[in-house]
């Protein structure tokens, strides 16, 4: 009894070596990648925010609206922000090398994806933003459109306009991504279908009333002589 | 030079006429109503004042559906009528071009410039179709500068109406005169007369296509003008009594085109504006004498809910062009178009609100045209208020009015060369505001 209980005992503590003989060196490795990796993410996060200080950067941003893509309130600091950048790009790239370390199938396959995927998120990353840009710049131009045409709720159909473009830019990303493309878009279509059709049950059913009081409004504005406020400029 | 615009069917009158002293240009667009009247006073001017030149009246037509060409070959002088001291020794021609290209005011005006350019013209000057008040006297008061006194440039100086006019009183002259130092009181009238000197330069221009095709026009050959030098001056017209805006125009595009020509302008000639502060008075030619003008109903009340719908749905954009604290006034008026006995933007707020928006401009905060559109709510609201200031105002109360928001222009000049030229997207605190010259600070309080 106590001879197999010893054997069995024997046989762990073997196991036990022999994974730590095949795993602790290059875990060790991988630490020590993972470290230095690091350390030289945050020298370059150092580097570049030193390089660009004052260089006139966040002023360029800010004045060709790129940076109220971003941020609305105009402080932002696109220094600091591609700088951070720049320090996860290359801690991902250490992560990643750390792991190719062990080299079994499973973390192969695993930084294969992700360096096979890489390029592709940052595709999608830049549609998505310059969907937002767009979007900004197409409200802004309908806003200010609605507003001298005395189209009622400017400012909604503005937002409005923002969205959908927003939209179209996240499917676009998302098939970029192979990323179930039909998902996004079949939600896409159910959102406006949706919109549309509860747009018409409103106009059916119980809206019908503020609806039609609303057209009315419309309607007697339009057949009003529409006087100039002024005759002249 | 310029893209020909002369469209085939002119080159044979042309030919024909070969060369000519003196063109006069009448733009127009379904004008058939009055430009009978506009091109008989100006071939009666002719005849009278320049009897001795070979002179060639062109109609420049956009287009017209309503026989507005053929009212201008047809319109018949009734020579006898016309107290002629010596007898003409030259016919004058009449010629109807339609013009093709972006459909406007400027581009009518360019294929004017082309033709009197290819005919040699020493002096030429543009009046508009829609004109009730042209006399005979108009073509002399614009053209005699040129020919017998060597000036580049007349504009037309005339009285209007307190109401009419309103973009010249509350923006472009005021802007004009505090940016390039020329007291030139109408740089939009629309009535001009041009050496040939200056004709060239108009014409070898390269930016055609833009807000000049369209009403930027005006602005820009007067702009053009003063900028790079040229001999300026005046010539009292006495009313400039014009049709009724068609209600179905757009202020909004016909403010974009005038601003938006000033602001493009301004870049270009920024060493020629920066330097400069105060302003000088420009010759004024022609007897003054005082008229009675036909009265203009404005629409107070909606045009303040216009200006509050603007506050309420605007904001997002000028938050892009304004500072926090014109927003912040610009906010308390919105409240304050509730009791519109006392709503009043003052000149001031005024004055910064136009200099953030060139600067906007300038700097390209956002999309120029989505600024400058966004400016119609809050220059719908500055009439209203100057309409309210100035309802029992008598004509030469009104003029004290305008000259004070000159002046407010020009002591707020250093500012605008600052935000101008600054990095920073404010204009700076130190307020140049204690520079508003003494008269206006005790005008201000008279006015209390
Ligand atoms: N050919 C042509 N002429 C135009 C066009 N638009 C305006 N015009 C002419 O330009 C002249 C002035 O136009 P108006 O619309 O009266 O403008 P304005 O008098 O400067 O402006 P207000 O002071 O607001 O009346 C008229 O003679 C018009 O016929 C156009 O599209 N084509
Ligand atoms: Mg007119």
């Amino acid at each position: 009894m106590i001879r197999t209980l010893q054997e069995v005992l024997e046989r762990v503590i073997a196991r036990f070596y022999t994974q730590i003989t095949t795993y602790l060196p290059p875990l060790i490795v991988a630490v020590a990648i993972l470290v230095v990796a690091f350390l030289f993410a945050k020298f370059c996060q150092w580097l570049l925010t030193r390089l660009f200080k004052g260089a006139g950067f966040d002023r360029f941003l800010r004045e060709t609206g790129i940076s109220s893509v971003v941020d609305d309130s105009g402080h932002l600091h696109a220094v600091s922000i591609a700088a951070s950048c720049v320090f996860w790009l290359v801690f991902a790239g250490g992560v990643l090398s750390a792991l190719s370390v062990f080299d079994t199938k499973l973390t192969t396959q695993f930084v294969e994806t992700a360096v096979f995927l890489f390029p592709k998120v940052v595709t999608a990353g830049a549609i998505v933003l310059a969907g937002i840009w767009l979007g900004r710049y197409f409200g802004r131009a309908i806003l200010v459109w609605a507003h001298n045409e005395a189209i009622p709720h400017a400012r909604r159909i503005a937002a409005g306009v923002r969205a959908l473009v927003v939209c179209i830019a996240i499917v676009a990303a998302s098939d970029t991504l192979g990323f179930a493309p039909n998902v996004f878009l079949a939600a896409f279509i159910i959102v406006v279908g949706g919109a549309a059709l509860a747009a018409s049950l409103a106009v059916g059913l119980g809206g019908r009333q503020t609806v039609q009081r609303f057209m009315e409004e419309d309607t007697r504005h339009a057949t009003e002589p529409e006087e100039p406020l002024w005759r002249h400029l | 030079m310029a893209k020909i615009v002369i469209p085939d069917s002119a080159h044979a009158a042309l030919n024909e006429l070969r060369t000519a002293d003196i063109v006069v240009g009448i733009p127009s667009y379904n004008n058939a109503r009055t430009i009978g009247h506009v091109v008989q006073a100006a071939h009666a001017g002719l005849l009278k004042y320049f009897p001795q030149f070979t002179a060639v009246i062109v109609n420049s037509d956009g287009g017209s559906s309503d026989g507005t060409r053929d009212v201008v070959l047809s319109a018949s002088m009734q020579d006898a009528r016309l107290l002629m001291l010596s007898t003409p020794v030259k016919p004058v021609n009449r010629l109807s071009v339609p013009y093709h290209g972006i459909p406007g005011k400027g581009s009518a005006f360019r294929l004017i410039f082309q033709i009197a350019s290819n005919l040699g013209a020493k002096a030429c000057a543009v009046v508009d179709s829609d004109l009730r008040s042209i006399t005979p006297e108009w073509i002399d008061l614009l053209l005699r500068p040129v020919v017998h006194a060597e000036y580049d440039f007349v504009a037309p100086y005339y009285h209007r109406h307190k109401y009419d006019g309103t973009i010249t009183n509350s923006i472009v002259y005021p802007l004009t005169r505090a940016l390039y130092g020329h007291r030139l009181r109408q740089p939009i009238g629309g009535d001009f007369g041009v050496s040939q000197r200056l004709l060239r330069r108009y014409l070898e221009r390269d930016d055609w296509e833009t807000d000049v095709a369209r009403y930027g026009i005006d602005i820009w050959m007067t702009t053009v003008a003063v900028a790079e030098g040229f001999r300026v001056c005046q010539s009292f017209l006495g009313a400039k009594l014009h049709d009724a805006k068609d209600p179905g125009s757009d202020l909004s595009a016909m403010l974009q085109q005038v601003v938006g020509s000033v602001f493009t302008l301004m870049q270009e000639y920024e060493p020629a504006w920066s330097l400069i502060s105060g302003s000088q008075d420009i010759d004024l030619f022609g007897f003054r004498y005082d008229v009675g003008l036909d009265p203009i109903e404005v629409n107070l009340e909606r045009m303040l809910v216009n200006f509050r719908r603007g506050c309420e749905e605007l904001k997002e954009v000028w938050q892009l062009a304004l500072s926090p604290e014109t927003l912040e006034q610009i906010d308390l008026l919105a409240a304050a178009t509730a009791s519109p006995a006392t709503f009043h933007i003052e000149d001031e707020l005024w004055v910064r609100l136009i200099f953030e928006f060139a600067c906007a401009h300038h700097k390209r905060r956002l999309d120029r045209g989505t600024l400058l559109r966004s400016l119609t709510p809050l220059y719908i609201g500055r009439v209203a208020s100057f309409v309210i200031e100035t309802r029992d105002l008598t004509a030469p109360e009104v003029d004290q009015r305008v000259e004070n928001l000159c002046l407010t222009f020009e002591a707020l000049k250093p500012r605008l060369v600052a935000q101008w030229k600054g990095s920073a997207g404010q204009a700076p605190r130190t307020a140049p505001e204690a520079a508003i010259p003494q008269h206006v600070a005790a005008q201000k309080e008279l006015e209390v």
